[in-house]
């Protein structure tokens, strides 16, 4: 596979991989380590043609080691590279745990060191991974002060993030969404651009509703916004896009315009992010609310393989636009 | 424009099941035309390759070279043990390439890892065990499952991810196990089942339970931390224990040289203070003399052993995976090492076993698998409901999994 070309309809992977692609063209310092990104291209492809561009010394084919790949990426960000750990799944985060959340995570606290390090990989359901190739990790990540977490939901953010993420001084988790890697695809400009870190970005304007959401749950607020729109009911989607920062202006912003809010996430509820957005809603805009507000997650239980019970597990627009009609007739 | 992602009545196509390393996949490769897996052409010479050899895999009365016969003595095996064996082996070959084919109709989703060529590394040591000892599989290890006695149905239905799977469809295909024959559940996430079974042994020994441990890792898994806290905790408490790496040079695209710098990967034990040996783990003979010593030191209490087996595996990584990273010559000659012919010229020197004693049982086995099929594809799919309980053993008040919807 050759260098990716800029412009045109491109896929969230192609742009994830035009957008790692242009990062390690103009800066020295990057360089990319994980399992079987080399030889293989990476798992999903995401690294398809960089071995033959970059070299090996650049993109390292790594031992089956979560805890080196990310203890490796942190010293040698202290050594001024930028490095881009893979994780194969997301999942295996937890075998990097240490190193990411008391290493990583601590390291600007502790000794004011900076620790650019981005540690990415494919998260979330639909593509009947069971429990361990399916999770959405981002709140082990957004629960440790000193991480940025970011979870792009199209191929236009996807690009504008992962060079975000990679030019930014402060450890990123970017959580890349393994069902919108060949399902999403937009025409994306030929000239270069940056998304910045901490900016949500409104999927869809409405003023009855916001749903806050992010990755692939921002297609399904679509869907069941869709469907309510047959009925007249005009949804407002708030895609976060970063957790960490959290745009918590532009969930205010649009819950003072609807007064109602669902917060959609796809991993489980207890715990979950959503949680947090719907604790700040209660705090800072109580007096625009004119209903509670409600999550729409997954259950509190690890994710199933079968497919049928995976389709039940994840939430889909049926129960948004049930919850919908609950905040509606409230 | 985003595709629709329903959910719901619509029955996922089985193409778009998913996973590891083409993850992998279907997903990409088979729905877009793109990734790891082959399309058009390519997918089609593919597939032949892969059905040819399938074919030579179960042809095991094939010749091979004259140096990779196998001799000596199967010390303490009784014929009928040693037949015994040979059933186990073959069972495990059989069902690994009718499932193998099921895949790729389309019968099951998810995704399927092939043991094919590695059968003799699980099945040996596996027959040996009592019932009650602990087995540790990893994602390749069918045969630990077949070997130690698992009926083919619960394994066939494990593939189907179906309600009689012993996890109900719960969890990952091929990632066999069973509550009553003591066989773990594999846990996806390398070397989990390493340090269990290691704990199983403290287990044993802490209970003053006679019972022995044994734990399944590949090449690619000892380069992970877990490999060395599993190791360590064993050598320090002398756990009944028998740490099994089958080295197949690959760990997906990986070759050996990138996860190690040893050439033989027994050396480990070194550090660990108790002895580590490499055999060949396609020579059936090798494999069952080396592993029943380590086992006779583990029950007395001499503490834990870990055994190198070099072997291969015939597949990709996963079915999807072409595995082109490997030469052909590579792929040809441990091809020809494949330790059923091996050791079924053996048996046949020997005169325990004939032609057509071999055919009966090739037969019978042939029966055994396809009833096992047709159990798991007259197997309900799960339903919704099915896994919304059983994340506690007490759930606690006001404890509501569907709270999120
Ligand atoms: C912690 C963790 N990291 C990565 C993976 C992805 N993965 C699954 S199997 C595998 C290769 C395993 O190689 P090896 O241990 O040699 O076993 P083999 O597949 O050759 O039998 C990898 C990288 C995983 N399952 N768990
Ligand atoms: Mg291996």
């Amino acid at each position: 596979m050759s260098a990716p070309e800029r412009g045109g309809t491109t896929t969230y992977l192609e742009a994830i991989r035009q957008g790692l692609w242009e990062e390690m063209e103009s800066d020295e310092r990057v360089f990319m380590l994980g399992e079987d990104i080399g030889v293989y291209g990476g798992a999903f492809k995401v690294t398809d043609g960089f071995l033959d561009r970059f070299g090996e010394g650049r993109v390292i084919d790594t031992p089956i080691s979560e805890a080196a790949i990310v203890g490796a990426s942190v010293g040698a960000a202290m050594m001024g590279l930028r490095p881009v750990a893979e994780m194969q799944f997301i999942d295996f985060i937890s075998c990097g745990f240490d190193q990411l959340t008391n290493v990583a995570a601590k390291n600007r606290y502790r000794w004011g060191q900076a620790t650019p390090i981005v540690v990415r990989g494919p998260a979330g359901g639909g593509v009947h991974g069971g429990p361990f190739h399916s999770l959405q990790a981002e709140s082990y990540f957004t629960h440790t002060a000193g991480l940025k977490v970011v979870c792009p939901a199209t191929a236009y953010d996807a690009k504008g993030l992962i060079k975000a993420a990679i030019r930014d001084d402060d450890p990123v988790v970017f959580q890349e969404h393994k069902f919108l890697y060949r399902r999403v695809k937009e025409d994306l400009p030929a000239e270069e651009f940056v998304v910045p870190l901490g900016k949500a970005r409104i999927h869809r304007e409405g003023r009855d509703l916001t749903i806050v959401t992010w990755a692939a749950m921002v297609h399904t607020a679509a869907e069941a916004a869709e469907a309510l729109a047959a009925d007249g009911v005009a949804v407002e989607i708030v895609d976060l896009r970063t957790l960490v920062p959290l745009d918590e202006e532009a969930v205010l912003t649009s819950v003072a315009k609807t007064g109602r809010a669902i917060v959609l996430h796809e991993a489980p509820r207890t715990g979950g992010f959503g949680g947090e957005i719907a604790a700040t809603i209660a705090e800072k805009a109580f007096e625009y609310l004119d209903a509670p507000i409600v999550r729409v997650t997954a259950p509190d239980t690890p994710v199933p393989y079968s497919p049928p019970l995976e389709e039940y597990y994840l939430p889909g627009k049926d129960d948004v636009q049930l919850a919908a009609r609950k905040l509606l007739d409230y | 424009m985003a595709e629709k992602k329903t959910k719901g009545k619509k029955k996922t196509a089985t193409a778009e099941a998913v996973t590891e390393s083409a993850a992998e996949s279907q997903e990409t490769g088979r729905t877009t035309g793109e990734g790891a897996a082959p399309t058009g052409e390519a997918k089609e010479d593919f597939q032949a390759l892969q059905r040819r050899r399938e074919d030579l895999a179960l042809d095991v009365t094939r010749a091979f070279p004259d140096k990779y016969r196998i001799s000596g003595e199967m010390e303490g095996c009784s014929d009928a043990a040693k037949i015994d064996l040979l059933e186990r082996l073959v069972r495990t070959r059989t069902f690994d390439a009718r499932m193998r084919r099921l895949f790729r109709q389309g019968r099951f989703e998810g995704t399927y890892y092939s043991q094919i060529g590695q059968e003799a590394c699980d099945v040996v040591i596996a027959a040996q065990l009592e019932k009650t000892d602990f087995v540790g599989p990893s994602h390749r290890d069918l045969g630990a499952s077949v070997g130690k006695g698992i009926p083919l149905t619960a394994l066939a239905a494990q593939v189907y991810n179906r309600v009689d799977s012993p996890d109900g469809g719960r969890y990952t295909a091929c990632h066999y196990w069973h509550p009553e024959y003591w066989v773990m559940q594999p846990s996806t996430s390398i070397m989990m089942n390493w340090i269990a079974a290691t704990g199983a042994a403290f287990g044993f020994k802490m209970l003053k339970k006679k019972g022995v441990a044994v734990a399944f890792g590949g090449d690619g898994a000892t380069a992970h931390g877990d490999f060395h806290e599993g190791c360590n905790f064993a050598g320090v408490h002398r756990l009944p224990i028998v740490y099994i790496i089958q080295n197949n040079l690959w760990a997906e695209s990986l070759p050996l040289s990138l996860t190690t710098a040893l050439t033989d990967l027994a050396h480990r034990a070194d550090a660990y203070g108790f002895p580590g040996v490499t055999i060949d783990g396609n020579d059936v003979i090798s494999v069952w003399n080396t592993t029943r010593k380590a086992l006779q030191r583990a029950r007395g209490g001499d503490g834990p052993t870990l055994i190198e087996m070099k072997t291969y595996r015939w597949f990709g990584h996963s079915d999807i995976d072409p595995a082109d990273y490997r030469s052909e010559d590579e792929v040809e000659d441990w091809t020809e090492r494949d330790p059923l012919p091996r050791y079924v010229a053996w048996l046949m020197e020997n005169e325990v076993l004939d032609e057509e004693r071999l055919e009966g049982i090739r037969q019978a086995i042939r029966q055994e698998v396809e009833q096992a099929v047709e159990f798991a594809e007259a197997s309900a799919r799960p339903e919704p409901e099915a896994f919304l309980s059983e994340v506690f053993v007490h759930e606690y008040p006001g404890f509501d999994v569907r709270a999120g919807r």
